[in-house]
């Protein structure tokens, strides 16, 4: 990679965005401060906002200690969005060599282990600048959003921001933000066991730059593919019927969620079309994908769980169609939202609250 | 530049500038290159400061890290018990499938590849067939919830993992950026089971999945 070259001009324009983004930010949390008359409550929100800002649209390369379920490992990670394309590639320091690399809705990896390289293309709504949770007075309703500490991170000055949720239906996050508004560490944390509760998943970065400047020859494999075989898929079909009236709906959710999104795609693995809806609390989401299907209904429930990183999956069936829930909220959350997806429109108070319904309310 | 000026540029960089004032400055920007260049020296410093370390962290913070978190209880566990086995399958084949849209993808070619060069993987059993029929209770720490009653149906999948995981592609689009990033890594390591080598040099994709995987070079 070439040496970062500071201030140039599309840093400068880059700056100037994330000037006006982080103005926005400001404008918004004005807003609520004069709601509120103090000043104080309404910066951790901020800092949660620069830092969705600094993760998308900021140029940067770190190296990062991955932890989850007592396993670590450490990868690097290049990020670039330009002329609004996202590149990313991603590397294994750990000794298998592999690297994925994204350019668009176009996916690289290279698997020397494997003497293989894999072409895949994402779904064209699948931007990383797309779809991002608002934080907004509405989150702080269902999490205690606070600055717990200024501390040094690797010699880094960084707030600890921590966003730990008012009920059993959702994770925590304890977030190191540094004045970039990247975050140098992320936990997701438990908070239902308590004292206290637990982390479930840390990213540590060792490194973390800022670039002005990454060119393309960074997007290149660090490895020469001569004699790998390379396979790839078709682009996937194009989605349709986005913000129709919903055929199917969650009768149950947990307090804050709402629908974010209701369309009708075709993913490349299904046959038919596939409702998706998209429900989120501003941090957390839940994915509902309802499908029809192909062969006679299993008589009696079928269902499946699984855990996926920090997320889970729970899949069921519902009058002949299977119902799949994904999100990265408790197993019992997920669980509970597929098990009320019913048919046509959602009438929220008729139906029972779920399991947890002796939870605590924020 | 005047120090005002100076002055209320550092307070925008930290974030603390009034609005008003910020959006002021922020048009001023937009047509002052000396003062742009200001702000991108301001926005810079953190990353100089940066640049000036190495990766130090990788061996003491892996391994505390790895101390702390083997203390954790393991979430697939909150399931109970009989869930476990049961999971495995998809657990397994899909471990780690990412949040980050594009990572996630990966597992979802070597499952095709999985599924069409060598059939459904032996360890991809279904979550009902081997469980006992009845409901029951599974308990955890201070939680409990019930099992609905297991099916007698022979085995069946609830979702193929090639379907998994493009769900998970497609959910991922919708993530926060911290919990696509926090699984960024999951896959990079996470191999699809066993005989995966196998698989990619098996025969190619038929359509069956409606997606064909056919080599380019």
């Amino acid at each position: 990679m070439r040496p970062t070259r500071f201030g140039s001009e599309s840093f400068g324009a880059l700056a100037l965005v994330l000037a006006v983004a982080l103005c926005a930010t400001a404008g918004a949390a004005e807003a609520g401060r004069s709601a509120s008359h103090s000043r104080q409550p309404t910066r951790p929100m901020q800092w949660l906002q620069r830092m969705n800002h600094a993760l998308t649209v900021l140029d940067y390369e770190g190296t990062f200690a991955h932890s989850q379920s007592g396993k670590v490992q450490m990868l690097r990670i290049i990020h670039r969005v330009k002329h609004g394309v996202v590149s990313e590639r991603l590397q294994s320091l750990d000794g298998s060599g592999r690297e994925f690399i994204r350019r668009g809705s176009k996916l690289t990896c290279y698997l020397p282990d494997k003497r293989v390289v894999l072409v895949e293309h994402m779904p064209p709504m699948s931007s990383l600048l797309g779809g991002i949770p608002v934080i907004n007075a509405e989150t702080a309703r269902f999490y205690d959003i606070r600055e717990a500490a200024r501390m040094r991170v690797d010699q880094h000055e960084t707030r600890l921001i921590t966003v730990m949720p008012r009920d059993q239906y959702r994770y925590g996050y304890r977030l190191w933000i540094d004045r970039t508004g990247l975050p140098l560490k992320i936990q997701l944390w438990d908070a239902r066991k308590r004292p206290g509760g637990h982390v479930i998943e840390q990213i540590a970065f060792a490194t973390l730059k800022v670039r002005s400047h990454i060119p393309d020859s960074a997007f290149k494999p660090g490895m020469s593919t001569a004699g790998y075989r390379w396979l790839r898929t078709d682009a996937p079909a194009p989605q349709s019927g986005k913000g129709r009236m919903p055929a199917w709906n969650a009768r149950w959710l947990p307090p804050g969620f709402h629908m974010a999104l209701s369309a009708a795609q075709v993913m490349p693995g299904s046959p038919g079309p596939v409702d998706h809806l998209v429900y989120t609390d501003g941090l957390a989401s839940v994915s509902v994908f309802v499908e029809k299907h192909a062969e006679p209904a299993p008589r009696g429930p079928v269902v499946e769980s699984a855990r996926m990183g920090a997320s889970y999956v729970f899949s069921t069936f519902v009058d002949g169609h299977r119902v799949t829930a994904v999100g990265e909220v408790p197993a019992r959350t997920v669980r509970s939202i597929a098990d009320s997806v019913r048919a046509g429109k959602a009438s929220l108070a008729r139906l029972p609250a779920g399991p947890f319904a002796h939870a605590p309310q924020p | 530049m005047n120090e005002e000026l100076d002055s209320q540029l550092s307070a925008m960089f930290d974030d603390e500038l009034p609005a008003a004032e910020c959006e002021l400055l922020a048009r001023r920007l937009s047509r002052d290159d000396a003062l742009k260049a200001r702000w991108s020296r301001y926005a810079v410093i953190g990353a100089v400061i940066r640049s000036e370390r190495g990766v130090v962290l990788q061996s003491a913070v892996a391994g505390r890290v790895n101390e702390a978190l083997t203390r954790e209880p393991v979430l697939v566990a909150a399931s109970g018990p009989p869930w476990r086995g049961r999971m495995a399958g998809w657990t397994r084949l899909v471990a780690g499938a990412a949040m980050a849209a594009g990572v996630a993808a990966v597992s979802i070619l070597w499952l095709r590849l999985q599924a069409s060069g060598m059939g459904q993987p032996a360890e991809m059993t279904v979550a009902s067939a081997s469980a006992p029929a009845g409901q029951r209770t599974v308990s955890n720490a201070s939680d409990s919830f019930v099992v609905p009653p297991a099916s007698t149906q022979p085995a069946m999948m609830a979702v193929p993992p090639t379907q998994l995981a493009d769900y998970v592609v497609a959910h991922s689009a919708y993530s926060w950026p911290i919990s696509r990033g926090s699984l960024l890594s999951a896959l990079m390591v996470g191999e699809p089971g066993s005989g995966s080598s196998a698989a990619v040099s098996g025969r190619q994709a038929s359509g069956g999945h409606g997606h064909a995987t056919h080599p380019i070079r």
